[in-house]
Parts: C-alpha cells; sequence; structure tokens
C-alpha cells in the first residue's frame, strides 16, 4: 500500500473576536493509493478546513501533511503550487470555470502552469473532454453548458495533469439527483481506473458511493470505517439522515 | 476514460523554450479577455494613457520641430557664416550700459578680408523699414542695403532680371532687387523687373527679383529687398551713423570645410587690433557665429521642450494612476479566479505576470492610439500651421516602450498584490 495523503496531529486554529477556534482539532489519518474516501460531517465540523489542508491550498496551524510520502509544511508557496499542480486534482461545488472561455481553455489552464506549448494543452486537454463525453462540446463556454457538463468539464480540468488524487469538494452541491448519480459514476470509474478520489460531502447517499467515510464532528473524526457493501447503502433510515 | 494514474511531470525538456513563449501569449490572451469582460471600463483606462501619450509625443515633436525649424532657417540663411554687429559685446546676456559706443565700418570688413583666410564672402549692410509705393499700393518692408556678396552669404540669388552689381555700389545707383512677397503685395501677378517704385519717395528701377525661400516659424525670407549699400547710406541711413563708411551688421560667410571657430578667432583678433582693445574691455563689436547661434536656439528649444514635456507627463502619470486604479478593481473583482489559478497550480509569479500584461496591454493600446493622434496632429499642424511637428521612428518606438513601462510600473503593485494572495482565501471570495 502506498500511503498518499497522510496527516499527523493536524491542526487549524483561527482566531474570531478574541476566541480561538479549533476547526480541526489533531486529526492524524492515512488514505493510501486506490481509496474512495467520503468524507462527511456537519457545516462547521471541519471537514472543509481538512480538505484545504491536504489539498495545500491551506497551511496548518500545527502538525503534519505528507503527500505522496512528501512533508509539505516547509515547502514555499512555487513548490506547493507545482505540487497540486502535479498530484491533485481539485473538483468544487461551484465548478470554477473560467467564464467566456471555451471548454478546452478551461480544461488546459493547469497545462499552462505545468509549463506546456500550447499545441500540447489543447491535445491533452481535448482528449480528456472526449474522455468525458464532452467531445461535442469542445468550444462552447460555461454559459452554454448544462451544470452537469459545466462539471464534467471541471473534472476534465482536474485529471489533465495526471494526478494521483482527486479531490473534490461537495461536488454534486449544484446539480439535481439525476446529474449527481452521473457525476458519482464517473468517480467510481475514476477510482476503478486507479485514482485515489476524495470527496467531501454532507449528503448520505453521495457517501454512500465511497468505500470508506470519515467522519468529522467539532474537529475531530468521530468516526472511520470501511463501507461493506456500497449496493445496500440505500436504506431508508440514511435517506431520512 | 483516463488510464491509470501516473506521476511523471508532463512538461517534457524540449517543450520548456516553447513553453517560455506560450506562457505570454496566453498573459495576451487572458488580458484581452479580460478587456472585453469590461469594454467601457477598458476604453476609459485606455483614453487616459491615450492622452498621456498623445501629449507627451507631441510636446517632444514639438520641441524637436521648433530646434529643426532654426537650424533650417540658418541653414537656409547661410550655415559657416560669422555675424558682425555694430554693437559693444555684452555677452550672451541682455544688452547693458556699457558706455562703449558700437562701431563697425567698411574699411575693418576690408582688413578682416584681406588678413583671415578661407572667406568665401562678405556682405556689409546697412538695414531699414523702407516704405514702398506703386500706383496706389503701398508696401512696408526691411531694405538691406549691401553689397553683391550678400546673395552669396544668403545663398538667395535673383532668378529674375538681375541682382544688384559692383558697378551699382561705385555709382550708388537707384536700383532695388525685390523679394517675392513684396514684389506680390506691389505688383500682383504683374513682372515688376523693368518697372519703378518709389522707395521712401524716392524712385527706384526694379532690376530683379529674388529666388523665393518660403518661410520658417511665420518669418518669411522673401518680404526683402536688396539695395546698393551705397545707395542706402547716401539716402537714408547716413546721417545716423558715427562715421563715413559705418556698417550696422555684416556677414563673413567661411567655405564649408573651414573652421568656423578659427575663423570667428581671426576675426576677432583684426578687431581688436584695429580698436585698440585691451584685454578685460568690452569691444565696440559683437561677433557671433551661425554654430552658436544654433546652440542657442537648440538651448532656448530644449529648455521649451522640456518645460512642455514636464506638463504633458503630469497627463500621463494622471493616465498611469488610472492604470493602477482600474488594475486595482480587476485583481479584487477576480479575487476567486485568482484563487482557482493558484489551485491549479499558478505559481506567484504566474498571476503576478499576468496581471502585468494586463496593465502592459491597456497601457500599448491606449498609447498606440495617442501615438497615431499625435502623428496625426502632427501632420495637420505641418501642413495648415506652417510649423514642423515630426514624429519620428525614435520618438513612436519611444512612446510605446513609454507607455509599456506605464503599465509595469503602476500595474506593478496590483500585480503583486494578486499574487500575494492566500489561495485559499482568494477560493473563497464570493
Amino acid at each position: 500500500m502506498r500511503p498518499l495523503v497522510e496527516t499527523r496531529d493536524l491542526v487549524k486554529t483561527y482566531e474570531l473576536g478574541g476566541e480561538t477556534i479549533h476547526a480541526v482539532n489533531g486529526v492524524s489519518l492515512t488514505i493510501n493509493q486506490g481509496e474512495y474516501v467520503a468524507i462527511m460531517g456537519a457545516s462547521g465540523s471541519g471537514k472543509s478546513t481538512f480538505m484545504n489542508m491536504i489539498g495545500c491550498l491551506d497551511v496548518p496551524s500545527l502538525g503534519t501533511v505528507l503527500i505522496d510520502g512528501t512533508p509539505t509544511e516547509r515547502m514555499s508557496s512555487d513548490e506547493l503550487a507545482a505540487l497540486r499542480n502535479r498530484k491533485i486534482g481539485f473538483v468544487f461545488q461551484q465548478f470554477n470555470l473560467l467564464a467566456r472561455t471555451t471548454s478546452i481553455d478551461n480544461v488546459a489552464v493547469p497545462l499552462i502552469y505545468a509549463g506546456l506549448d500550447t499545441v500540447t494543452r489543447r491535445e491533452r486537454a481535448t482528449a480528456k473532454l472526449i474522455d468525458m463525453g464532452l467531445g461535442e462540446r469542445l468550444l462552447n463556454t460555461p454559459a452554454k453548458l448544462s451544470g452537469g457538463q459545466q462539471q464534467r468539464v471541471a473534472i476534465a480540468r482536474a485529471l489533465v495533469t495526471e494526478p494521483l488524487i482527486l479531490l473534490a469538494d461537495e461536488p454534486t452541491g449544484a446539480l439535481d439527483t439525476r446529474t449527481s448519480e452521473d457525476i458519482m459514476a464517473i468517480f467510481e470509474q475514476l477510482n476503478a481506473s486507479g485514482i485515489t478520489v476524495i470527496v467531501v460531502t454532507h449528503e448520505n447517499e453521495i457517501a454512500q458511493h465511497a468505500k470508506r467515510r470519515i467522519e468529522f464532528r467539532d474537529g475531530k473524526v468521530i468516526e472511520d470505517h470501511a463501507v461493506k457493501d456500497r449496493m445496500v447503502a440505500h436504506q431508508p433510515e440514511d435517506e431520512a439522515a | 476514460m483516463a488510464s491509470a494514474a501516473h506521476s511523471a511531470d508532463p512538461a517534457s525538456p524540449p517543450s520548456r523554450r516553447r513553453s517560455f513563449l506560450s506562457s505570454w501569449a496566453v498573459n495576451i490572451a487572458i488580458a484581452f479577455t479580460a478587456l472585453r469582460t469590461n469594454v467601457m471600463r477598458s476604453l476609459l483606462t485606455m483614453l487616459g494613457v491615450m492622452i498621456g501619450v498623445f501629449a507627451v509625443t507631441l510636446a517632444v515633436a514639438v520641441g524637436n520641430g521648433a530646434s529643426e525649424a532654426v537650424t533650417e532657417t540658418i541653414n537656409r540663411f547661410g550655415s559657416n557664416m560669422a555675424i558682425l554687429v555694430a554693437a559693444p559685446d555684452t555677452g550672451d546676456g541682455p544688452p547693458r550700459n556699457t558706455g562703449v559706443r558700437g562701431r563697425l565700418t567698411e574699411r575693418d570688413l576690408k582688413a578682416i578680408e584681406a588678413e583671415v583666410p578661407n572667406i568665401r564672402a562678405v556682405a556689409p549692410q546697412l538695414r531699414r523699414e523702407m516704405n514702398l509705393v506703386v500706383s496706389g499700393s503701398n508696401v512696408t518692408s526691411e531694405a538691406v542695403g549691401t553689397s553683391p556678396g550678400y546673395g552669396v552669404v544668403t545663398n538667395q540669388l535673383a532668378d529674375a532680371g538681375r541682382y544688384i552689381t559692383q558697378a551699382d555700389v561705385r555709382s550708388a545707383a537707384r536700383v532695388v532687387v525685390l523679394g517675392r512677397t513684396v514684389a506680390k503685395d506691389l505688383f500682383g501677378e504683374f513682372d515688376p523687373v523693368g518697372e519703378n517704385v518709389r522707395i521712401n519717395g524716392v524712385p527706384f528701377n526694379v532690376v530683379g527679383l529674388l529666388e523665393a525661400k518660403g518661410s520658417t516659424l511665420g518669418d518669411d525670407q522673401d518680404d526683402t529687398l536688396i539695395l546698393p549699400i551705397s545707395t542706402m547710406r547716401q539716402r537714408f541711413v547716413g546721417d545716423g551713423l558715427a562715421g563715413p563708411d559705418d556698417l550696422q551688421f555684416a556677414f563673413v560667410a567661411f567655405n564649408q570645410d573651414a573652421s568656423l571657430t578659427n575663423g570667428k578667432d581671426d576675426i576677432v583678433n583684426v578687431l581688436t587690433d584695429r580698436y585698440r582693445v585691451k584685454p578685460g574691455e568690452v569691444t565696440p563689436f559683437t561677433v557671433r557665429t551661425t554654430e552658436e547661434f544654433v546652440e542657442q536656439s537648440n538651448f532656448v528649444t530644449g529648455i521649451l521642450q522640456a518645460v512642455l514635456v514636464s506638463i504633458a507627463s503630469i497627463s500621463l502619470l494622471v493616465g498611469g494612476i488610472g492604470i493602477m486604479n482600474i488594475m486595482l478593481v480587476s485583481v479584487t473583482e477576480r479575487t476567486r479566479e485568482i484563487g482557482l489559478r493558484m489551485a491549479l497550480g499558478a505559481r506567484r509569479s504566474a498571476i503576478r505576470n499576468q496581471f502585468l500584461v494586463e496593465a502592459a496591454v491597456l497601457c500599448v493600446l491606449g498609447g498606440t492610439v495617442g501615438l497615431v493622434l499625435a502623428w496625426g496632429s502632427g501632420v495637420a499642424l505641418e501642413n495648415y500651421a506652417d510649423f514642423p511637428v515630426p514624429v519620428g521612428i525614435g520618438t513612436a518606438l519611444g512612446a510605446v516602450l513609454f507607455s509599456a513601462a506605464i503599465g509595469l510600473l503602476f500595474g506593478g503593485y496590483p500585480a503583486i498584490r494578486a499574487s500575494r494572495l492566500s489561495p485559499i482565501e482568494a477560493l473563497r471570495t464570493e
């Protein structure tokens, strides 16, 4: 097993109105290559802060994050940028596509920062969009795409640098149920092809697709277990939760 | 679907060099997208730089034009020349009372001609405003009483009829050579050669017309008339002079390859001897060269240009501040985009360059339009106001580079501010 994400005694505190808030309060866990993890928790449980830290977008107050075995706490902002570019793909709730920019150019953005030339960027972006079933939408701007299509462009963008880890923060939060199912199906296929998928969500149905559930409350992990049978997940009491 | 993930750096070495150029191309493309998003705002911002570059370019061009015009006037008049004035030399400052009376005589000029080498021609002069009358037409112009050498020195001979001759000077003949402007004002389209004209009441015969020289900076070189110096002295100005052969001015033209500085020194030495001027005393004569006039006028036009450019620069500064203002707004508006780009792997320098390029694009676009307007105004001024305003390649390149520099200077702070944002703070911005 190759540990891709490791955290040791991870702490993130904020000063708010003279009070110290422990958004993440001592979390140590390991996520290995090939896992499909759902990070659950209510709003304010610390799950998003945790995700931002393992995504190297935010710096821990205390503790360590290791990505693919490399500690990140001494890295410069440029080294962190390069690490995000090569090893982590992000998918956001609001898609975060550049307006007035075609699908190809949106997907090619990470390749600009990888230092690739225009032709290679276009080739790779086109290939990823075709993989996502968007071969007909290469030159559309986000305004001309449905929510599901926009999120698939965003997934293509996350995958275009061939990252080890896909980090998705409420990826279906802005989508209807059917489209959400499509997106989750894509995540499952990606995971089957070897990518480590980490999804942050507060929805049980979404979490049921994962193989492992980690639940946060008050900045701590209160539950961390494998999902036994994913097909039996859709039970009435879960739906009601 | 994607094949198994691998972590190899996707940038293979051969593509690095091309990617450097393409990253600038990308930044320029991003800049144009951003400018299109806010067309009105972009145009207004560009307007500031446009006016600034227009003003500065035009100020530089006007200054260059003025100094070019002065040089041209002097060259047209005869370039390698010393100008002698019957007035005490008070240096470069304004005239002051020295108690010394100005002197300069035809005998002085003869002595100079005899003793100083490399002289091409000399032209003694008496000048006076004259009133010319021909059957009802009435014109006032400055008459030059001189010798035939004047035509050589000033490079302006007669191209109809003839110039004044040595014989005219010896006999104090009542003959006149008219400049084209005077001729036209007096005679219209009628050929005046051979006609009579009354000059301050005295009848003269028109023997020739001066070749047309045109005018520079409003100074019409065809608004003149030439008389023999002897006639001028006897008929008009003799009584006001200190001696029987006194002059007001004299021009001494040197051969083209002769040193004007040496020539001037020689002239001063001859005159200093003749007037027995002791070292440290004020000389009763003044000697200047065309070189000195060019230098002096370049100094003056240089100051004029510096003043104009400083004033114009203020508008460019204001334009630059407009750029900074709009770039700060742009950074604030696009904080989320900055966060996203950072999440996707943009280094700080990439974000900084993106906004620098955007500011530079704004400035270069505005600057180019300003430059074109300045060039157009220059052409218009030259055609309609008889004032040369040369917007050369150097000025043009300078203007565009300068506007890019303004963009980098004033876009620098907003760009650096953008690059210092924390990725997560930026992403969270609504």
